[in-house]
């Protein structure tokens, strides 16, 4: 526990003296913000814009802005703030190899897979605060200017886009174990989000893969009910756990 | 009893042979030369030994405990000082310190205690001043320090000294001698006067083979001198012996050289001064040097 403990006391402060906690922190608020923020500003941008839309025979109507426009926002931003926590941690492993600063942690009897769970545990620990402050933000502001209630199935929609993210952070440290670049892993998990991506246009697949649970819009406005996820839930769950087991036995025979 | 042993170790990268049958071993408390030419395979046996590479063949034993490639538990005896020492640049030299001090188990007070004792032995700073700033000798005064800090049994270090200035590499040899009575260590250079000063076995690889291995006197008595040199006041008594003796040549305006010649040529040498009445500034009989045990070993 003592080894675990302190590899992972390393690996927050690197995040904090890197800079990368806060630009994470930055993003998330800023994101958190943008999304009732654009909701807020979408009919006074549609009435600057109504008049050269008229000229061209389009006419405006009254625009009715609630708190499923913000919320719809959210949904759309999230896999940008996904890829940008992926870009800003797919270095997790691979600067360690570049640098070869792992050499003389693992000389000095670090349990190899003991680095792993701890750089994962830093992955998961960013990614859920990142998340909780953005998701935080928005609904404090959604509940101030609208309703929150009148979204369905909000609480399980944000879940689902949470369940992904660490999914597709297990993806990282998998292809973190494999490959030796942060490009390499960046492509790499990029694949692997096409491949499931693509896998879901099957009719057959659609409902057993894990982006299925990015389709939050049609949960929000229940074309989809919550309980026709929860095969894409286990299934996230279970291709999370089977990276993490995956990547201690490429790490155990990995030349560092 | 021996703290290393390699056994019929080989490595092949592709179709490049590195490690070729290779044998040593160890004894405790011993300061080990392994010496070999840039590419010898100096590196790779350490990181073999490490459980850092794999092994194509043969056993490696350390503290008697068998290494394994991967997840090595025999590393919890060895201490590893690499030839470019890498750390986390975003913490200070206690930080760091302390972190390794934590992965080896070692309890808080001793950790804060030993960390202090080595920074102040590598005459390092327990300051604020992080990692990134510090200069290659300065990381390599850190790397003795990380090495030494859980008190090992093995001390390797791969080629400490070759970054150094004249000054640092001094005291490096200083440090790693000094830990003798604890610790064996293991040391890669190609720096030969850095061996003479502070090693009791040597060990010359070549081909990805021991060439030549023992104490240093044995080393040393393996081939006994067998060269003359003669310094003499004046051009003119050099050629005159010239003329006397054959087989001298010239290695400077009064200095001659004589090859493959025995003690009773000597002998022999010193008659004819004497009889021509030739003085000379010096007469020696010239010790093999480990370079040119070196450059015979790897058929130079």
């Amino acid at each position: 526990m003592k080894q675990f403990t302190a590899f992972i006391q390393k690996e927050f402060l690197e995040q904090l003296r890197s800079g990368k906690a806060m630009i994470l922190g930055t993003v998330c608020c800023l994101f958190g913000i943008m999304n009732p923020a654009t909701a807020k500003l979408l009919p006074w941008l549609l009435e600057i814009l109504s008049e050269q839309l008229s000229e061209n025979g389009m006419y405006i109507t009254e625009i009715q802005v609630d708190a499923l426009t913000s919320w719809t926002q959210f949904f759309k931003n999230m896999p940008v703030l996904l890829t940008v926590f992926i870009v800003l941690f797919s270095s997790i492993l691979t600067a360690e190899y570049q640098k070869g600063t792992l050499i003389n942690i693992v000389t000095k009897g670090m349990k190899r897979w003991k680095i792993l769970i701890a750089k994962l545990l830093t992955m998961f620990v960013f990614w859920s605060a990142g998340y909780l402050v953005t998701f935080g933000i928005t609904y404090g502001y959604n509940a101030y200017f609208w309703d929150n209630n009148i979204v369905l199935n909000l609480l399980f929609a944000v879940f689902g886009y949470y369940l992904t993210g660490l999914w597709l952070i297990s993806v990282v440290l998998t292809a973190s174990c494999v490959l030796r670049s942060s490009s390499g892993v960046i492509l790499f998990t990029g694949a692997a989000f096409a491949v499931s991506y693509f896998l879901g246009l099957l009719p057959a697949f659609r409902e057993y893969v894990p982006t299925f649970l990015f389709r939050s819009n049609d949960l929000l406005t229940g074309v989809i009910h919550s309980d026709e996820c929860l095969a894409a839930i286990g299934i996230t769950f279970f291709l999370t756990i089977l990276n993490g087991f995956l990547s201690v036995l490429f790490f155990d025979k990995k030349a560092i | 009893m021996d703290i290393l042993k390699i056994s019929h170790v080989t490595k092949a990268f592709g179709t490049k042979k590195v490690l070729n049958d290779l044998n040593f071993s160890v004894p405790e408390h011993s300061v080990y030369g392994f010496i070999g030419q840039n590419g010898a395979g100096k590196t790779t046996t350490m990181k073999i030994v490490l459980g850092l590479l794999k092994r194509d063949q043969g056993e490696i034993l350390v503290n008697g405990e068998n290494v394994t490639f991967g997840q090595n538990n025999t590393n919890q005896y060895i201490g590893y000082l690499p030839d470019v020492p890498e750390f986390y640049d975003f913490m200070t030299s206690l930080e760091y310190l302390t972190m390794c001090g934590q992965i080896t188990g070692m309890l808080k007070k001793e950790i804060r205690e030993k960390s202090i004792e080595l920074l102040k032995l590598v005459g390092l700073d327990a300051d604020h001043k992080r990692i990134k700033g510090f200069s290659r000798g300065m990381k390599q005064r850190l790397g003795i320090a990380q090495a030494l800090l859980n008190s090992p049994k093995l001390l390797i270090c791969d080629e400490p000294t070759s970054a150094l200035d004249p000054m640092g590499r001094k005291e490096v040899l200083d440090i790693l001698s000094s830990v003798k009575e604890h610790t064996t260590v293991v040391f890669s250079t190609h720096i030969l006067s850095d061996v003479e000063r502070i090693c009791d076995r040597i060990a010359f690889l070549h081909e990805g083979k021991i060439a030549l291995s023992g104490t240093l006197e044995e080393i040393r008595n393996i081939r006994k001198g067998d060269r003359i040199e003669l310094e003499f006041l004046t051009e003119q008594d050099a050629k005159k012996f010239s003329e006397l003796c054959a087989g001298g040549k010239k290695t400077g305006r009064t200095k001659l050289l004589f090859s493959k010649k025995t003690e009773r040529d000597m002998l022999e040498m010193m008659k004819c001064l004497l009889q021509n009445q030739i003085s000379v500034v010096r007469l020696e009989r010239l010790e093999p040097t480990l370079e040119d045990l070196f450059l015979e070993v790897i058929g130079k």
